[in-house]
């Protein structure tokens, strides 16, 4: 598995890859979240775990069972620790931690290193294993994938006193990361250039997709994949579209998938919808789930991909694009900047004015879109690759077990 | 000349990765910025400024307090100030932070009230976590040392041109000290280190490297004095 990474990932990744390997030969490394389909995480997992093992690691996934009020709660909690004003009572952070104890009897915790994903499953900490492995330190991490830059304080503490019982948590990015009394590791999440969503597509394979969503080929196309959410601001893509539309000729794509957590999205959809008001040349897509070869079709028959986010976690699209050679036009939010060097992978923006400006430079300069597109697909190579991710992630669980030394030596 | 032993010692490419640690400090304006600077670890300092380099690419400053200085706060002439302090002509990092601060004291006298970062735009100190290890590349002459610095990994010309300076002190790298005191080749050396690290990528770094040792490499290879 390993070995198809070779020639697209750096290579130092991959040699420090197998050294990692070899010194956590047959250890367990377990990872817990809260849903197996659905949503990065998952996405990130599905592809990470099979790494692990071919690299000899006894990697496990396992997730948390919940009904739809523990659900329910934990939507609130992530919606307060990302800054929408939530009410959580005693009475839901006591069902929270029910859940979680139910869930500790059912699940198989024993393992050598633990790494726990998101606020759903953070109780967990409460039934660590003890002395289950002959050395003395089994590291429990807790990874945080959301943006909690400004968190709603109250939710945000009482959390506090699960994380800070692990030996450390992780971060995407720097401004996530808070004020705790234990190590915080900033590990950006990843994409996997040999999945569905990312492969080398064949020119009759974009073709197929444009052809079946009835999407003319005869002008540039400017897209943005994303939920139809007000965050990531859809209606300032149409508007900007309008302004480009007034000197160059293009069709806007706005695609993605429904979310069933997400009560807003239909209202959201109809907004745009209505707000698109038939125009023909704005193609509102909703795609089932699993359409990862159309998105990543749509991606490559893109001139110019936008990401206009108002507030990000990370937006995983932006890598996505940039990895199929695209410069993309990105709002300046959340993980956004880490992935859009201003003026040199790509364009960073504050309305939709600015993107509009930025659309049009890239619809009538071929060879920057080029030139941008290049160093972007070399900075994703770099830095955004899932051979990057396990990298860091065993380098964290290798740094915790040296006593965090500032420089290792392997 | 150069002896048998030394000669036979082949240069050991080895590169490195940084893991990045939170301190969870931050600051939103330039007093902040400065007593930050003050007491945070030796290792942040290290990594706001010499481990600038491993980014990979050239921006308009030289570490990221120049950089947030002159973007965020848009005070270009400290910027610019806080950009031309060498990280590599300190001997220690108190000697650096030291610099840094006189710098930054010396502009507040003079502008005593500058503007606060915008809300998200404030400067959050980490520090890092260094994994080294051998990239499993050795060149036993000039032209294996030609082949290799083409394709090896940016990490590995980070390691050996931009942290080595740190590492060795004086400001000399690995490359230069192996063509110095095992090829004999101090002329070579001299030429290396030359390159100002400050004013390209690494890519940028590795494309002199690979100008200025083919040209050796070629005028070694060349047989002159060959009569008709």
């Amino acid at each position: 598995m390993i070995a198809k990474y070779a020639g697209i990932a750096p290579k130092g990744d991959l040699i420090l890859l197998q050294k990692l390997g070899e010194i956590f030969r047959e250890k367990s490394f377990l990872h817990i979240n809260s849903t197996r389909t659905g949503g990065g995480v998952a996405e990130i997992l599905q592809r990470m775990i099979p790494i692990l093992r071919d690299l000899g690691i006894d990697a496990r996934w396992e997730i948390i069972e919940g009904d739809e009020r523990f659900f329910d709660i934990t939507k609130k909690i992530h919606n307060a620790l990302q800054g929408n004003f939530e009410a959580i009572t005693d009475e839901m952070w006591q069902y929270h931690y029910e859940v979680n104890k139910r869930n500790a009897k059912k699940l198989n915790l024993e393992a050598d290193a633990v790494l726990i994903h998101d606020p759903q499953p953070a109780p967990l900490i409460e039934f660590k294993v003890q002395d289950y492995s002959e050395s003395d330190n089994v590291p429990w991490l807790w990874r945080c994938h959301i943006d909690v830059s400004n968190p709603v304080q109250e939710v945000c503490d009482y959390l506090r006193q699960y994380c800070e019982k692990y030996d450390a948590a992780i971060f995407s990015v720097s401004k996530f990361a808070r004020s705790m009394s234990i190590d915080e590791f900033i590990i950006p999440p990843s994409i996997d250039p040999l999945s569905e969503k990312n492969r080398d597509l064949t020119e009759d394979e974009i073709r197929e997709t444009l052809e079946k969503y009835k999407i003319p080929a005869d002008r540039p196309i400017m897209l943005q994949v994303s939920r139809f959410d007000r965050f990531k601001d859809p209606i300032g893509v149409i508007k900007a579209y309008r302004i480009v539309k007034k000197y160059n000729d293009c069709i806007l794509i706005l695609a993605g998938s429904p979310a069933s957590d997400d009560p807003e999205g239909e209202i959201v959809l109809n907004e745009v919808r209505e707000y698109a008001s038939n125009d023909p040349d704005i193609h509102i897509l909703l795609l089932p789930p699993f359409s990862d070869r159309d998105i990543n079709a749509l991606q490559r028959s893109a001139t110019v991909v936008l990401q206009k986010s108002l507030k990000e976690g990370f937006g995983l699209t932006v890598s996505e694009a940039m990895w199929k050679g695209k410069p993309v036009i990105g709002g300046a939010t959340g993980g956004i900047p880490l992935q859009i060097v201003h003026g040199f992978t790509g364009f960073l923006v504050h309305t939709s004015e600015g993107a509009a400006f930025r659309a049009r430079q890239f619809l009538n300069n071929p060879e920057m879109v080029k030139k941008m597109g290049e160093r972007g697909k070399d900075y994703i190579r770099n830095n955004f690759l899932i051979t990057r991710q396990v990298r860091d992630y065993l380098s964290v669980w290798y740094a915790i077990k040296n006593n965090e030394k500032s420089v290792l030596e392997l | 000349m150069n002896n048998v032993k030394n000669r036979a010692k082949p240069f050991e490419f080895m590169q490195c990765i940084s893991i990045l640690k939170s301190t969870a400090k931050r600051a939103k304006n330039l007093r902040e910025l400065r007593d930050l600077i003050a007491t945070v670890s030796e290792e942040s300092i290290f990594h706001h400024t010499c481990q600038y380099f491993l980014k990979g690419r050239i921006r308009e400053y030289t570490n990221d307090f120049a950089h947030w200085v002159g973007e965020s706060l848009e005070e270009s002439a400290l910027a610019e100030q806080l950009s031309s302090i060498d990280p590599y002509e300190f001997k220690s990092i108190s000697e650096l932070r030291t610099a840094i601060l006189t710098v930054i004291d010396n502009y507040l006298e003079n502008f005593p009230e500058p503007r606060e970062a915008l809300a998200g735009e404030e400067f959050y100190f980490n520090e890092t976590i260094t994994i080294v290890f051998p990239a499993h590349i050795r060149a036993r002459n000039l032209a294996e040392f030609l082949i290799a610095i083409r394709y090896i990994d940016g990490a590995s010309i980070y390691y050996h041109f931009h942290e080595a300076r740190t590492r060795l002190g004086g400001g000399i790298d690995d490359f230069s000290k192996w063509f110095d005191e095992v090829l004999g080749e101090q002329e070579l050396a001299k030429r290396l280190w030359a390159i100002d690290p400050f004013m390209h990528s690494i890519e940028g770094i590795r494309e002199h490297i690979v100008e200025i040792v083919n040209e050796k490499v070629k005028k070694d290879m060349e047989i002159t004095g060959v009569e008709e």
